[in-house]
C-alpha cells in the first residue's frame, strides 16, 4: 500500500527557510517576532519527531480509509474540479470538529495540548506538533469523508494542505489582514487568539484554513486591540524536555484514573480540567469567572464585554 | 523506514539544530530581567485574581517567587523568558526541602515538577504555622 506524499513533506524546505527569515529579520528589527532558544529548540524537535510518531497510525488510518472506500455511497472523481472544491470544504469541517473536540474533550486534548504549550508564537511554534494524535484516535473522524466517496488520497493531500495553510499563521509579524480575507479565512490575528490564554479568548477559533465555521458555530473571538494575547496553557508547563510536554496531560490522566477509577469517564471525556468536585479551572470556570470580575470592577476592557 | 527516509530525517535534524543556533545566535544577550516585587505582584494578580497575599518572597536569583495567601501558597517560577504558576498547599511549601540557600518546592504536576527558589531561610518564623 503507497501512501501518497503529502504537501507537509514537500513544504519542509519552505518551512526550514521562512524560520530561518523570521529569526533573521526579528533580529534586525525588521518584523515582530520573539524567540527563545529552549522553546524553539523543543518546537522543533516536536515537529521533527511528529511525522514520526504518526506513521504506525497513518498505515492503520489509511487502510480503514480505503476499507470504506470500497463501501462507499458515491464516486468522487479526483480529477474534477469541482471534486477539489467540495474536498475542500467537507476537510475543513471536519478539521473544525477535531479541533473543537481537541479542546473540549480531555482525551483529544492531551493529544493537542503540545500545540499550545509554548509561550510565544512565531513559526517554529506552528511546528510544535504532537506525537500522540494517532493514539487518540482523532484520525477516524476524516473517515467518513472516504465513505461518502472520497478517495483517501485526495482526502490526505487535502489534510496536508491544510497543515501546510495553518503554518504561516503562526506569526506575530502580520498583524491585520484585509477585511475581507480576515472575515472569510483563517489569519495570524485570528489563531493568535487560539493560542491566547487570556480568559475570554480561550476556546475559540477552532478554524483549519476558513475562519467560517467558526462564525457559523458561534466559537468566533477578533482580536482585540485592548487585550494582547498572553500565549501558552492555563497552567504552563515548567519543562521543555519533549517528553514531558508530549506525555504530561496523558500521565495526568492515568494519575486520576489511578487515585479515582470510578470517575473514569469524567476524566477522559471530560473537559481538560474536569475534576468530580470542581476543584479545578475548567475553560468554562475561567470564563466564568473572568465575566464575574468585570461585572464587579470596571476595567479598561469592560467597555468591550458588555 | 527507507533510506530517503532516513536521510531525510537527517537532513531535518540539521536543519533542527542550525535554526536552534541561529535562535541563540539572536537573542544572545537578551535575556528576560531578573524577577523583583513588582513583576511579581503583576504575576500573581494575573495567574492568582483577588488573591489575598499575606507574605511575598522573592528568589535571590530573580527566577522565582512564592507567596503565602491563606492556606495556599502560590508559586511563580521562570522557563526561558516566561513563567509558571501554581498554587499547592501552604504546608507543603513550609515544609518543602530546603538545603544550601535553596528551597525546592514540590509542583505534583509531571508537565511541572518542581520549583526552585534561592532564599536566605526558610520556613520563615512568623508565617510557617
Ligand atoms: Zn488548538
Ligand atoms: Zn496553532
Amino acid at each position: 500500500m503507497k501512501i501518497p506524499t503529502d504537501p507537509v513533506t514537500l513544504a519542509t524546505p519552505f518551512f526550514i527557510l521562512t524560520v530561518i527569515g523570521e529569526i533573521v529579520l526579528a533580529r534586525y528589527g525588521k518584523l515582530k517576532a520573539h524567540y527563545e532558544t529552549k522553546d524553539t529548540a523543543t518546537s522543533l524537535t516536536m515537529g521533527l519527531f511528529s511525522t514520526l510518531s504518526g506513521l504506525p497510525f497513518a498505515g492503520v488510518s489509511f487502510a480503514g480509509a480505503m476499507w470504506l472506500y470500497h463501501h462507499r455511497l458515491f464516486t468522487i472523481p479526483m480529477t474534477a474540479a469541482w471534486a477539489w472544491v467540495l474536498v475542500f470544504f467537507a476537510e475543513d469541517l471536519t478539521y473544525y470538529l477535531f479541533h473543537r473536540l481537541s479542546h473540549e474533550r480531555r482525551i483529544w486534548w492531551a493529544a493537542h495540548v503540545n500545540h499550545h504549550s509554548s509561550q510565544h508564537y512565531n513559526l517554529s511554534t506552528a511546528l510544535r506538533q504532537t506525537w500522540t494524535g494517532g493514539l487518540a484516535g482523532a484520525w477516524a473522524l476524516w473517515l467518513p469523508l472516504s465513505f461518502l466517496g472520497f478517495p483517501p488520497s485526495m482526502v490526505l493531500i487535502e489534510k496536508g494542505v491544510s497543515l501546510v495553510y495553518q503554518y504561516w499563521i503562526h506569526t506575530e509579524a502580520i498583524r491585520r489582514l484585509p477585511k475581507w480575507f480576515e472575515a472569510v479565512f483563517n489569519t495570524p490575528s485570528h489563531h493568535r487568539v487560539h493560542h491566547a490564554r487570556n480568559p475570554r479568548y480561550l476556546d475559540r477559533n477552532y478554524a483549519g484554513i476558513l475562519i467560517i465555521w467558526d462564525r457559523m458555530f458561534g466559537t468566533f473571538q477578533l482580536e482585540l486591540d485592548e487585550e494582547a494575547p498572553r500565549y501558552g496553557l492555563v497552567h504552563n508547563l515548567g519543562a521543555f524536555n519533549p517528553l514531558r510536554v508530549a506525555f504530561h496531560e496523558w500521565v495526568g490522566i492515568g494519575a486520576d484514573l489511578i487515585r479515582s477509577p470510578r470517575h473514569a469517564l469524567g476524566w477522559i471525556f471530560g473537559p481538560p480540567g474536569w475534576s468530580p468536585d470542581g476543584a479545578r479551572d475548567t475553560s468554562a470556570s475561567l470564563k466564568a469567572a473572568w465575566a464575574a470580575r468585570q461585572v464587579q470592577a470596571p476595567s479598561p476592557d469592560k467597555r468591550e464585554a458588555a | 523506514m527507507h533510506l530517503a527516509d532516513l536521510i531525510q530525517l537527517a537532513v531535518s535534524a540539521a536543519a533542527v539544530a542550525a535554526m536552534v543556533g541561529l535562535a541563540a545566535w539572536a537573542t544572545r544577550g537578551r535575556g528576560a530581567p531578573p524577577l523583583d516585587e513588582a513583576q511579581a505582584r503583576r504575576w500573581l494578580a494575573d495567574e492568582f485574581p483577588g488573591a489575598r497575599i499575606e507574605g511575598l518572597w522573592i528568589g535571590a536569583d530573580g527566577l522565582g517567587a512564592l507567596a503565602r495567601s491563606g492556606e495556599t501558597a502560590l508559586v511563580l517560577s521562570r522557563i526561558g523568558d516566561g513563567y509558571v504558576a501554581r498554587r499547592i498547599a501552604w504546608d507543603a511549601a513550609a515544609s518543602a526541602q530546603f538545603r544550601d540557600g535553596r528551597l525546592s518546592l514540590p509542583l505534583a504536576d509531571f508537565g511541572a515538577p518542581r520549583a526552585e527558589l534561592r532564599l536566605q531561610a526558610w520556613p520563615p518564623g512568623d508565617l510557617a504555622a
